[in-house]
């Protein structure tokens, strides 16, 4: 990497106790997907998870014309950006039988995936690509990262209901039916990996030049002793590789955008980005460890991820099922709070915790409707859907899961609405995908169809 | 933190193994493992077929014989048509102790059997073992773990392990520990340049000893300098892929040392590329095999590299040592009396406490100690440091086991311990210990004294504001005796959702008694409860009180099923020790599945009995665990096909 990166539009970020030059972000808006197409910015795809559902009067709208004048005290917090909204009553999510002792194991790892784990291998991890990453498969190829996975919580719980693998407590993003993807709970990783090494600003080189042939070398050179293992290593092996190979187009990636900014600079060739007219947004690492900190944090990273285009799918774990605590609310574990018995006191508790995790996506959204794209905005290029894989954590129900949408999805979504339909988790899934553009050659889990109610034309 | 890849979720129900008998005529197993001749074989399971499934199908499968619906997780629809697979074993041993204590068919079951019938199905059950052919299981090439891979980077560059700290935690598991991110594979280039950088310095000025070490003298004016690079990557190779490389693997580096020099890199920076081309190979980051399996067998012994690699990393976690290494080029570790040795030599070793680390912290489920929380209003001396006391007490106790070869009752029945000034205190010893050092004490309250009362499990047994009894009953019984406890149901009110009212002047105790007058909670609490409430003298940081929160006086009096009883810790102690053999088995057990990295499978049975039988042949010595472990079969075989 040379000087010439040094670019005048690059930016600096501000957080507490840290400056933030960010090389990468020398241009930022979206890149063409393809040369001579008119320029028109990408669908983006997010997801953002609660789990152990909600209390339902607190959540669905009272009908579709109260949705947009008075809507439900659980989704408040998205006032602002209500006619941007879509809420969707009467998707159910997938039945669980054999595992009903595992509603927390399954609430999570079969929603993006509409699919239940292979019981006849329940210790191992065997379900189903998840929605977000067949997203990936068919968009990721165009900026750095093919896709980005958030948690605030380590992934690795260890009970393991019915005899299933503990990883489905805490993994929705599978990258095969074997490979769960695990994400990233460090905000700080994600800054520095994603937008520069945070102490030394625009100087440090964050690949050596030659580390991509010296990748495609050693990638070559496990040809021999692949040939040498039993299948299953194989398969070990191959899974390595494979993210291996990820980083050398990533990294390569990264190099051809600083080579296009650096030539629109001297004035050679054509830029084939579209800039955006905002500045890229601020990122303050928290310093303690307030919850709605941390959770805005990685709202954050997932916008600018958005906006500068590293990235068109995101997955964000709010939380997962065991254990998250919300000291800021005076309230314990939340899955404890979930069997409320019906008692109002500790309803009254769920609903805060749920309208405490909406206004952390209102945030995002707000923020992502704040800047400008194109003839728009962000939020109008994107689908961000939030959501739990449960409706009642009381009973564990799942008859109506919760979620909402706030985006255009580029002009493909009917926003502004509350409807009621009748279909499933999977259903839902294949819809956003269409909505993103993304062909499917089989439906997702178990999608009979598309929602045509939540589309446009 | 530490987290680990390897597996810790098995456990059998108990079991003795009832003397074996084919048609009447009593065989005794001689020394080898093999002594089930496939006529043997074949008999067991025509009395299967015969005598056990007509007895399944009349007695039991009316109630347990959905494939779905597992009624208290017991389900016999697909056994039938292969009795012996893994994952029916813990069901076979259930199934064993309720025919046989009459607990099954229920009472009120329309049809009992015959005395006689009931014999032979119970007799039959022990042989189950016998069905599987012999098998050591695969040995799937694995990722180092992150404590492991930083170890490695330790050990090979001299840099502190913390280098890999940005690397995820990992969760035990198969299936999950293979799957990277790409941001976190990234990782891994990201950490070898820091390790090369903290290693070898910015590289510019004259070679240091470091340099000298990994790459060897510069070459001289003259010399061939890709000759001297290849004599670099077969020393470096030979350290970091843990094996000789193979010549393709020579030729891929000195690919990458051509590149750089094509580059314009100088000599200096062209080896040190190499070098980082090994840190993201699959050869470093796995543990590969040196040789290609032979192709007309199913079945080969590791070969010594592979053995130096699964033994280093089991004790260890990190690469074999020199000595190890020297060994395993004269081909030496095949020889069990060298394995022996080694493995002596290597407990003996401090870098074995990453045992306790990976294995024993996992096994007594302290791993999350550090970063558990208590209310600091009404625990305020629960500091970071004081759990981390905790921990090092753990740590320090079982280590001493190992290393002094006490026996494995010792962990039930130790009478020291170790303690700082402020662990003193929650044990509210009486001699003056000042200071944060750890030093060993002897314990004269039989009420203390071993794992049962070590601050350490009884805190992570313990809500951040209370004891939990259940959780105390239920830790015992899962990773002390090898039980298996199913989850509560749904729709079951934790005890804070209690009626107030109808509470408000009882003790915690009195309180999880109201467990058993709900039959559904019932069958599981009246086994974990008691226990728990024999460990109510100590609170929920491991503290000694005769009152509870409630201000009611402890009770600490208990019965187990079986009508054993007990009215305090120290009488619970000792009836858990009497279930030496229940504490050696899962013991021994989730020991020899974190060594194999795998769940322990049907065929894995046969191994740990014989382990077990060994074992009390040398008084339950801890180190006689370990050495039959590394010498067992699936430690030294690996399944190829």
């Amino acid at each position: 990497m040379t000087k010439n990166t040094v670019l005048d539009r690059r930016a600096c970020l501000k957080g507490i106790g840290v400056t933030l030059a960010l090389p990468l972000l020398d241009s930022i808006g979206w890149a063409e997907n393809s040369g001579g197409k008119p320029a028109r910015p990408p669908v983006r795809l997010g997801f953002m998870y609660m789990p152990h559902g909600v209390i339902m009067d607190q959540f669905w709208p009272a009908g579709p014309e109260k949705f947009l004048t008075e809507p439900p005290p659980a989704i408040e917090a998205l006032r602002p950006v209500l006619n941007q909204c879509l809420m969707v009553k009467g998707i159910s999510g997938v039945p669980i039988k054999p595992f009903n002792g595992a509603p927390h194991a399954l609430e999570l790892s079969t929603w993006l995936t509409a699919t239940l784990p292979n019981a006849d291998h329940r210790n191992k991890i065997d379900i189903a690509i998840s929605a977000d990453q067949i997203a990936a498969n068919h968009v990721g190829g165009f900026t750095s990262l093919p896709s980005l996975e958030l948690a605030t919580m380590p992934q690795t719980h260890k009970e393991n209901q019915e005899g299933l693998n503990e990883g489905y407590y805490s993994h929705c993003s599978f990258r095969s039916p074997t490979q769960a993807v695990p994400a990233e709970i460090n905000p700080r990783n994600v800054l520095n990996r994603l937008f520069g090494k945070a102490d030394k600003p625009g100087t440090a080189p964050r690949h050596d030049p030659l580390d991509r042939g010296m990748l495609d070398l050693v990638i070559g050179g496990a040809r021999d002793l692949r040939k040498k293992l039993p299948q299953d290593d194989r398969h070990k092996l191959d899974e390595y590789l494979d993210s291996v190979r990820a980083v050398e187009r990533r990294i390569a990636s990264i190099e051809n955008r600083q080579k296009d900014a650096a030539l629109e600079k001297a004035g050679v060739g054509p830029s084939r980005r579209n800039a955006s007219d905002s500045a890229p947004i601020e990122i303050k690492i928290p310093v303690g460890d307030k919850r709605s900190e941390y959770m805005r944090v990685m709202c954050d990273l997932n916008v600018l991820a958005f906006q500068t285009d590293t990235t068109r799918v995101s997955t964000y774990i709010g939380s997962t099922p065991n254990g998250v605590t919300y000291p800021e609310l005076g309230l314990g574990e939340h899955h404890s709070f979930t069997h409320h018995q019906n008692k109002a006191e500790t309803k009254a508790k769920v609903a805060a915790i749920t309208a405490f995790n909406i206004s952390q996506f209102a945030h995002m959204v707000i923020r992502m409707a704040k800047i400008k794209e194109g003839d728009g905005t962000l939020l109008d290029n994107c689908i961000m859907m939030w959501g739990s894989g449960l409706e009642d954590g009381n009973d564990h129900t799942r008859d109506n899961l919760p979620f909402i949408i706030a985006g255009g999805g580029g002009g493909s979504l009917k926003t502004g609405r509350f409807i009621t339909t009748k279909g499933n988790q999977g259903d839902l899934l294949t819809t956003l995908l269409a909505c993103m553009g993304v062909p499917l050659d089989r439906p997702i889990g178990i999608a009979t169809k598309t929602i045509k109610e939540m589309m446009n034309g | 933190m530490i987290f680990l890849n390897r597996i810790l979720t098995t456990s059998f129900l108990v079991a003795a193994v009832i003397g074996l008998s084919f048609g009447g005529a009593s065989i005794v197993l001689a020394g080898d493992e093999d002594a089930v001749t496939p006529g043997q074989r074949a008999a067991i399971l025509k009395t299967f077929r015969d005598e056990v499934t007509p007895f399944l199908k009349a007695y039991c499968t009316e109630c347990h014989g959905d494939k779905n619906q597992k009624k208290g997780d017991v389900s016999f629809a697909s056994v039938f048509g292969r009795p012996g697979a893994g994952e029916f074993r813990r069901q076979w041993q259930s199934t064993l102790v309720n025919v046989k204590d009459h607990s099954m068919p229920p009472e009120d079951a329309a049809k009992q059997p015959a005395d006689e019938e009931r014999r032979k199905f119970v007799e039959w059950i022990p042989k189950v073992k016998y069905l599987n052919p012999k098998d050591p299981g695969a040995f799937v090439i694995r990722r180092l773990n992150k404590t492991e891979y930083g170890n490695t980077l330790r050990d090979l560059l001299g840099v502190d392990p913390s280098v890999a700290r940005e690397l995820p935690d990992e969760v035990p598991g198969e299936g999950y520990l293979n799957t990277l991110s790409p941001l976190q594979t990234e990782q891994y280039l990201l950490i070898a340049n820091e390790a090369l950088n903290r290693a070898l310095g910015p590289g510019d000025g004259p070679a240091t000893d470091r340099w000298k070490q990994l790459f060897g003298a510069p070459p001289a004016s003259g010399a061939d300098p890709r000759a001297a690079a290849k004599n670099a990557a077969r020393s470096l190779t030979r350290s970091a892929y843990r094996r000789p490389a193979t010549d393709e693997e020579i030729e891929v580096l000195l690919s990458v040392f051509d590149l750089a020099r094509e580059n314009k890199l100088d000599h200096p920076a062209s080896l040190r590329l190499m070098l980082k081309a090994i840190l993201v190979s699959p050869q470093f980051l796995f543990i590969t095999p040196a040789k290609e399996p032979p192709a007309n067998q199913s079945i080969a012994p590791l070969d010594d590299y592979q053995l130096a690699s699964r033994l280093s990393y089991f004790l260890w976690s990190t690469m074999p040592d020199a000595e190890l290494s020297a060994l395993a080029d004269r081909g030496k570790l095949n020889d069990p009396a060298i394995l022996r040795a080694q493995v002596k030599r290597m407990l003996l070793d401090k870098r074995s406490q990453a045992l306790f680390d990976g294995f024993g912290a996992q096994w007594l489920g302290i791993s999350g100690l550090r970063e558990k929380r208590f209310d600091p209003a009404k625990f305020p001396e629960m500091t970071p440091a004081l759990r981390t006391a905790m921990y090092d007490e753990a740590r320090l106790f079982f280590d001493s086991i190992i290393r002094e070869n006490r026996g494995i009752l010792d962990f039930i029945n130790g009478d020291h311990t170790f303690v700082n000034e402020s662990l003193a205190k929650i044990y509210g010893l009486q001699e003056k210990i000042s200071g944060p050092q750890m030093r060993r004490v002897r314990i004269k309250d039989a009420n203390r004294g071993g794992i049962l009362s070590m601050p350490a499990t009884l805190a992570m047994t313990s809500f951040p504001e209370r004891t939990s009894p259940v959780k105390r009953g239920a830790w015992v019984l899962e990773q002390l005796l090898g039980e298996h406890i199913p989850p509560a149901p749904p729709n079951v009110p934790a005890l804070e959702k209690q009626d107030k009212n109808k509470i408000a002047n009882l003790t915690l105790r009195q309180r999880t008694e109201l467990h058993r007058t709900n039959s559904v909670c019932a069958n599981c609490h009246k086994i974990m409860d008691p226990i728990g409430f024999g460990l109510e003298n100590f609170d929920a940081i491991g503290r000694w009180r005769v009152k509870d929160e409630s201000g009611g006086d402890i009770d600490a009096r208990g019965e187990l099923p079986g009508g054993k009883k007990f009215s305090s810790p120290k009488e619970l102690k000792a009836i858990i020790a009497g279930r030496k053999d229940d504490l050696a088995r899962n013991l021994a057990e989730k020991l020899l599945a974190y060594a194999l990295c795998r769940q322990l499978e049907g065929y894995d049975q046969i191994v740990v009995d014989r382990l077990l039988e060994n074992l009390g042949k040398d008084d339950d010595r801890m180190q006689t665990l370990i050495t039959e472990v590394v010498t067992s079969y699936p430690f030294t075989h690996r399944r190829i096909k």
